[in-house]
């Protein structure tokens, strides 16, 4: 009686596609995850907060998170741009068992892209945690900004108003957001704070600057014809300085 | 001829129509104006030393039939007038008069009540020294804002008294407008824009709509010149 024997194939990995599409993988995500968290982290404004910093550096944990992931496609679309093509009406013989169905490897896909998802999540909400600490902080400054087309102001406790923002250095600042008309956006570009104004509600933010300067403020969100000039500036300074201008500006405003 | 190549003719001609039509019909309704330079007025003691000084002298209007007889895009839009646009030099003083002949009601927000950004935070309402008006009685203001991008920050803003209801005629304009001076000193050269801070355009979008959302009218351009 002849035994059939089954046709030898070689085991998966020693293949020369999955060879290529491996070395093609690491060198993907190395250049993807290089590319993406250094040179995209250097376009991005330098911090002025510890708050900008921590989403600078979730920034760029996050792109090599996803490196591997954006790699490995890559890899496999070049593997499968260059390889051989089959030129005929059919078919080539070895397609039939070359397509076939893989609940692990469908299983460890999932897994592995929720695990990022879940991981991206967590990190994020970690990190923008930083800006409801300091609402809770009874000694912070506390400012109110009213945005309208196309201008903002800030209102102090003192009285003091101004059209510019001032800030003292290493102090926790809560911000209560409103707006006059339409929908806006409060953003401290460098301090990594965003936080939609909207008519008829009070939305809080908060940020602990801690770099004397001067940075930028804008609308995020398209709020009309002159949006794109919705924009001031913050200067954070020393806490004798912003003493001496919140005294000034108030006395200013008294007497206006 | 051919009837293919006469059909393809006449689609060339009346694409070159459509497209000159829309282009006619936006170059007319951009409401662009013109542009308005500031005099020279010799110079001025400020606080930073004698300047040169300019100045130039707008109106505000409670419609626009007074621009081209009427014959705009919008005619019953609030404006400033003659021009929405202007220039006025750097490092220099400037003396802006607005006669309003416009009514007004109560500004949403009474930050724009005040004056702001002028010469010891001063204006002149028909002759008499103001900083702040009734936030009930803003017809509009002028406000430049306070962009600072690769430029000197400016920002000014001054409200514009209303003109009495009973001073509105039915017809025509007031003869008793409200006449408003103020003076401020420009930075170097730079692109400004301003607006009207009173919610004047009727309609939509918290009264932010039609001549508030719309350039030529309530908003243009303020351009320092080095």
């Amino acid at each position: 009686m002849t035994e059939l024997m089954e046709p030898q194939t070689p085991q998966w990995w020693k293949k020369a596609d999955v060879k290529k599409t491996f070395i093609l993988w690491i060198i993907c995500t190395a250049v993807i995850g290089y590319v993406g968290a250094e040179f995209h982290v250097r376009n991005i404004v330098a911090p002025a907060s510890e708050n900008m910093s921590s989403i600078i550096s979730l920034i760029r944990i996050f792109t090599w998170a996803a490196a591997p992931v954006a790699g490995l496609v890559s890899a496999m679309s070049i593997t499968v741009l260059t390889s051989g093509r089959h030129y005929g009406d059919n078919p080539p013989p070895e397609a039939d068992h070359e397509i076939r169905n893989s609940p692990k490897t469908t299983a460890v896909w999932i897994v592995v892209s929720g695990l990022l998802c879940l991981f991206a999540l967590v990190g994020g909400l970690v990190v923008l945690q930083h800006d409801n600490e300091a609402i809770l902080d009874t000694k912070a400054v506390q400012v109110n900004v009213v945005a309208q087309q196309w201008v903002w102001n800030f209102d102090y406790p003192n009285g003091a108003r101004s059209e510019d923002l001032y800030l003292p250095v290493n102090k926790p600042v809560v911000f209560h957001i409103t707006s006059k008309d339409v929908k806006h956006s409060f953003w401290i570009v460098q301090m990594g704070i965003k936080m939609d104004a909207n008519p008829g509600y009070t939305t809080e933010t908060a940020v602990t600057p801690d770099k004397i300067g001067v940075f930028d403020i804008r609308c995020a969100e398209l709020c009309g014809l002159l949006h794109a000039y919705m924009q001031t500036k913050v200067h954070v300074v020393s806490q004798a300085d912003y003493d001496a201008w919140l005294t000034a500006q108030a006395a200013m405003e008294a007497g206006a | 001829m051919d009837k293919r190549l006469l059909g393809a003719l006449a689609t060339v001609v009346i694409g070159v129509a459509i497209i000159a039509g829309v282009g006619s019909y936006v170059a007319n309704a951009k409401n662009d104006s013109g542009v308005l330079a500031a005099t020279p007025a010799g110079t001025m003691d400020t606080p930073q030393g004698n300047l040169p000084h300019a100045t130039l002298a707008i109106s505000v209007y409670p419609d626009s039939m007074w621009r081209n007889k009427g014959k705009v895009a919008h005619p019953g839009y609030v404006s400033y007038g003659p021009v929405t646009n202007f220039e006025v030099p750097a490092h220099s003083v400037i003396t802006m008069t607005v006669t309003n002949y416009d009514s007004g009601e109560s500004l949403n927000n009474d930050y724009f009540a005040h004056v702001r950004g002028t010469i010891d935070g001063s204006a002149t309402l028909n002759g008499v020294r103001i900083t702040q008006i009734s936030t009930h009685a803003v017809g509009h203001t002028f406000t430049i804002h306070g962009l600072s991008v690769n430029q000197d920050e400016m920002f000014v803003s001054v409200p514009m008294q209303a003109v009495a209801e009973e001073n509105i005629p039915d017809a025509g304009y007031t003869s008793k407008p409200n006449v408003t001076v103020f003076t401020f000193v420009t930075g170097g050269p730079g692109d400004y824009v301003w607006n009207c801070e009173y919610p004047c355009g009727d309609g939509s979008i918290a009264k932010f709509g039609h001549a508030m959302s719309t350039m030529g009218y309530m908003s243009g351009h303020f351009t320092v010149k080095g």
